[in-house]
């Protein structure tokens, strides 16, 4: 075998990189391409002739070299034509031509092939088809390389509609695999929906079906999509040095720099260069779209111009009536509606809201027409807010699209949610709650419409969602609902990942914050939504479970009553009022206050009697530390008597029964415990003989209690020996325990009903501490000469009581302690 | 070398993350996970509909530390995850073999 010409490659590279060099990373379109393309051509030209080459034989080039668009690091796609005579001289051919190619570390595509098998394989193989439809002859015979290019012509034209329709399936299937160009934050420039294929496909079909398919103004947004989309591909390959066709969300900054973007206010430069990819790749797709649908159904432009409606009204009505039906607009409505005049400043009516309505409630063939109001420039005028959201990227671990492809993905899924037959118990419920349902649809469109690239996304949505929802002028309920998921959208999903589930004043808090079951539902089905228009980081089982979980939690407290509307606004009344009480304390210390304290706790208490206990409740409180105050109560003779120190089992004993032996009786006692574990009793005492009870007596109380505490005392003697100075409580009022575990999803509740005697809490909170179960919150009254007192109790690692065996020792001790 | 495995309830990470922080301990791997320990699953139980909850979502922490440096770190990651109720998790300590930064190929201590 002689020598390769190697001479003629080699140069190419140097000359390659000299071209490479010669402009910005970023200045690499078009012209650039067509350089390459020639510099290749000359090359393999001259390697051709210097080949020995038989007769009857061409060099040809394929697919985007072929269209003389080389990029960087493309792929050599060449086809050597011959007539099939001396199969043997074109192996060797081949082989001279090709070697020094691969030697200089070119990706080179190739085939040898006769006309006659270019028409088998182009009628067999899509991609082999268009490769073949942009043949170019390099060198040799000119005849033979047109054969070859005819008969594939041939193949394309034979049935343009066919082909059209080919075509069409080939751009969806390529949607599903490489997804959408025009919202992907991480785009595939080439293969996805809107990329740089789908340029070309029009370039075929025009070949294949005649220029008429596309209108100027069409031909003038492909050729600068095009340009654009090239110089980002090709930014891309010198940038990674490879071919590339995906550009991630790490290369975007440099490709961004290499283009010449800077930051902005509100758009960083790698967020203008994707909004700059997501509006051409938007047009690309739309226009592709558009001159697929004609070539396959009508093969021709239509020769009348497109009527225009009478006003914006009627257009939406019509795309709102197409929507209705599930379908997509077609073309010639399209047309229609971009031909309509839109006034300069636009104000809704009745027949604009109705309109937008009933495209909303369309599920994704509303989305289909609200894209379409976008591509003609008609929804950022009706929805200003809009256009702070359009091909905006986001940039975290989660997002997949831009913003309001995420909204409208939003809408499709809430659709979905309220139109699905669901087996999950959870969004069933969720759905059972509405009526309302353009309110939830709205919210899902509309939830994160303040991502607009300054500060925090709720905030400023929650603002432009108010405003947005005024403008469409829907009606005040519907307003309120979705303004208000806009405002708490991140709530759910939020509390649930990052905060603890069984926290039972969180609990009772994001009640109060929601507000009632209604919006309860409503979240649930936007964080539903929301997770699943994000992608499948935000929807994993994980993040559901627990999102599952708290929906769950926070039911409950409707449902037994612990939180709604009027409570939740009792609560805010009362800390508001509590804080204005303790405004000369420090901001931290109220609030740290407010935080620790048991929503039961404010809920049951009147602020002035709270700002009263601030001082007593607020300080640290030390391991040992048993801290009381009094003060008069609210009736003559009765005094309030509140006892702060670090929860354990038995305290709430011990205070019963220091109250007892020092000659106090108690009427009603509440007891709580913070979120820190510091237990919180707050008794109403009276003096059992004498009306007027002294500061010794408060003292003796504290050194008995104290005694108690430190273990220096047992309580149960002392207590007995008071009992037998008073007559025993006539004996016909029952006893009774029972237990119930429905009442709360924290605690075990333990009713005791039982004739009033002295001692009577000390024996039954000593019972429950021999128990060993921790009283979290109790309410003890005395009727007359009857008790009746409710205790929150928890096992020793803080979990309810629900084993049945354990239940029934509760009810015969509790028992055995009053009998 | 050392392997610190941990696993914990979600809303406590972002304490761990501070705590270990403050030691000095720069790389952290979480990964949400699901299981059950003697805590099991729970049933959630809501107008007559039920659920179970087979596996709880938890969070499992890894950090690679340095022999002399495993108890600060142990200790640190058990005081910010414990809020002392039933299900805080489990951590264990397993020797890690050889540790190497890819980017330098730098190896042991040099690489965490």
């Amino acid at each position: 075998m002689e020598a390769a010409p190697a001479e003629p490659i080699a140069r190419l590279r140097e000359e390659l990189r000299v071209l490479e060099r010669a402009y910005s990373p970023g200045h690499h379109g078009l012209w650039s391409a067509r350089r390459r393309a020639e510099l290749f051509d000359a090359a393999l030209a001259e390697s051709f002739e210097a080949a020995d080459t038989p007769a009857r034989v061409a060099l040809a080039a394929l697919g985007g070299y072929g269209r003389m668009q080389q990029l960087p690091c493309s792929d050599v796609d060449l086809v050597i034509v011959h007539d099939g005579r001396r199969p043997d001289d074109v192996a060797v051919l081949t082989e001279r031509l090709l070697y020094p190619l691969w030697d200089e570390g070119f990706e080179v595509g190739h085939a040898v092939r006769t006309p006659e098998e270019c028409e088998r394989i182009a009628g067999e193989r899509l991609d082999v088809l268009t490769s073949m439809l942009d043949l170019r002859l390099i060198a040799g015979d000119p005849s033979l390389a047109a054969d070859a290019a005819a008969r594939a012509r041939a193949v394309a034209t034979a049935d343009v509609q066919a082909f059209a329709r080919t075509m069409r399936d080939d751009a969806g299937e390529r949607a599903q695999r490489f997804g959408v160009a025009a919202h992907r934050l991480e785009p595939d420039l080439k293969n996805g929906a809107g990329g740089l294929r789908d340029i070309e496909t029009v370039r075929w079909i025009t070949t294949a079906g005649g220029g008429a398919l596309v209108r100027t103004t069409e031909r003038e947004s492909l050729d600068a999509a095009e340009e654009f989309l090239t110089r980002v591909r090709s930014a891309l390959h010198l940038e990674t040095g490879k071919r590339a066709d995906r550009l991630p969300l790490e290369l975007q900054p440099a490709v961004a720099r290499a283009m010449g973007f800077a930051d902005e206010p509100r758009l960083i430069a790698e967020d203008g260069l994707m909004r700059a990819v997501f509006e051409h790749a938007r047009s690309v797709r739309w226009i592709a779209g558009n001159v697929l649908s004609r070539a396959a159904e009508e093969a021709s432009m239509p020769s009348t111009p497109p009527a225009a409606f009478e006003g914006i009204d009627d257009a939406l009505e019509a795309l709102a009536t197409v929507a209705e039906a599930g379908d997509r607009s077609g073309a010639a409505l399209l047309d229609s509606v971009e031909v309509t005049p839109m006034p300069e400043s636009f104000e809704w009516g009745d027949r604009t809201r109705d309109a937008f309505l009933r495209v909303v409630r369309s599920g994704s063939a509303g989305v289909a027409a609200l894209d379409a109001l976008d591509r003609l420039g008609l929804l950022a005028q009706l929805l200003p807010a809009w256009a702070g959201v359009r091909c905006r990227p986001q940039r975290d671990p989660y997002h997949r699209f831009t913003v309001d492809t995420h909204l409208t993905s939003a809408l499709v899924e809430m659709h979905g949610l309220l139109t699905g037959v669901d087996d999950d118990e959870m969004v069933e419920w969720a759905r059972s709650q509405h009526t309302d349902r353009d309110a939830l649809l709205l919210g899902a469109l509309l939830h994160d419409i303040g991502k607009t690239g300054e500060g925090s996304h709720v905030a400023a949505g929650t603002r432009i969602a108010a405003e947005s929802l005024g403008r469409m002028r829907v009606l005040a309920p519907t307003r309120e609902l979705a303004a208000f998921m806009v405002a708490e959208h991140l709530l759910l999903p939020d509390t649930a990942t990052r905060r603890d589930l069984t926290d039972e004043n969180l609990m009772l808090d994001v009640a109060a914050r929601v507000g009632s079951p209604q919006r309860l539902a409503a979240l649930t089905l936007l964080a539903i939504a929301d997770a699943t228009a994000t992608g499948p980081a935000a929807s994993t089982p994980w993040r559901m479970t627990l999102v599952r979980e708290l929906v769950t939690r926070v039911r409950r407290v409707y449902d037994q009553g612990h939180m709604g509307a009027q409570l939740a606004q009792r609560l805010t009344t009362t800390i508001d009022r509590v804080r204005e009480l303790l405004d000369a304390e420090p901001d931290a210390a109220v609030e740290r206050f407010v935080l620790r304290m048991p929503r039961g706790y404010f809920l049951s208490i009147e602020p002035e009697r709270i700002a009263g206990h601030y001082p007593t409740i607020a300080p640290d409180v030390a391991s040992t530390e048993v801290r009381a105050s009094t003060k008069p109560g609210t009736k003559t003779g009765t005094y309030e008597l509140l006892v702060v120190a670090p929860d354990r089992p038995g305290l709430l004993s011990w205070i019963a029964g220091a109250v007892a032996v020092s000659g106090l009786t108690i009427l009603s006692a509440q007891v709580f415990t913070t979120d820190d574990g510091v237990a919180v009793d707050l008794f109403e005492v009276e003096g059992v003989f004498d009306v007027d009870v002294g500061e010794a007596r408060w003292r003796e109380f504290r050194g008995v209690l104290r005694k108690a505490v430190d273990g220096r005392s047992s309580l149960d003697h002392r207590v007995a020996e008071r009992r037998a100075r008073y007559p025993a409580p006539h004996s016909d009022a029952p006893v009774t325990v029972a237990v119930d575990n429905e009442a709360s999803d924290y605690s075990t509740v333990i009713e005791v009903g039982a004739p009033d005697r002295v001692g009577l809490l000390y024996d039954i909170t000593s019972a429950l501490a021999e128990l060993t179960l921790d009283v979290h919150l109790a309410k003890v009254a005395t009727y007359a000469d009857r008790v009746i007192d409710a205790f929150y109790v928890r096992d020793s690692l803080g979990r309810k009581v629900t084993d049945a065996g354990q239940v029934a020792e509760i009810e015969s001790t509790v028992r055995a302690r009053l009998r | 070398m050392k392997l610190v495995t941990a696993i914990v309830k979600p809303h406590r990470v972002d304490e761990i993350k501070e705590a270990l922080r403050d030691l000095g301990v720069n790389g952290l791997t979480m990964t949400d996970v699901e299981g059950f320990g003697r805590q099991r699953g729970h049933t959630e139980v809501y107008r007559g509909a039920e659920y179970q909850v087979d596996f709880v979502p938890k969070v499992k922490l890894e950090v690679l530390v340095p022999d002399g440096e495993v108890q600060g770190a142990v200790d640190a990651i058990v005081k910010a995850a414990r809020t002392g109720k039933i299900g805080d998790g489990k951590l264990w300590v397993t020797e890690a073999e050889q540790v190497i930064r890819i980017r330098t190929g730098e190896m042991g201590p040099d690489a965490v």
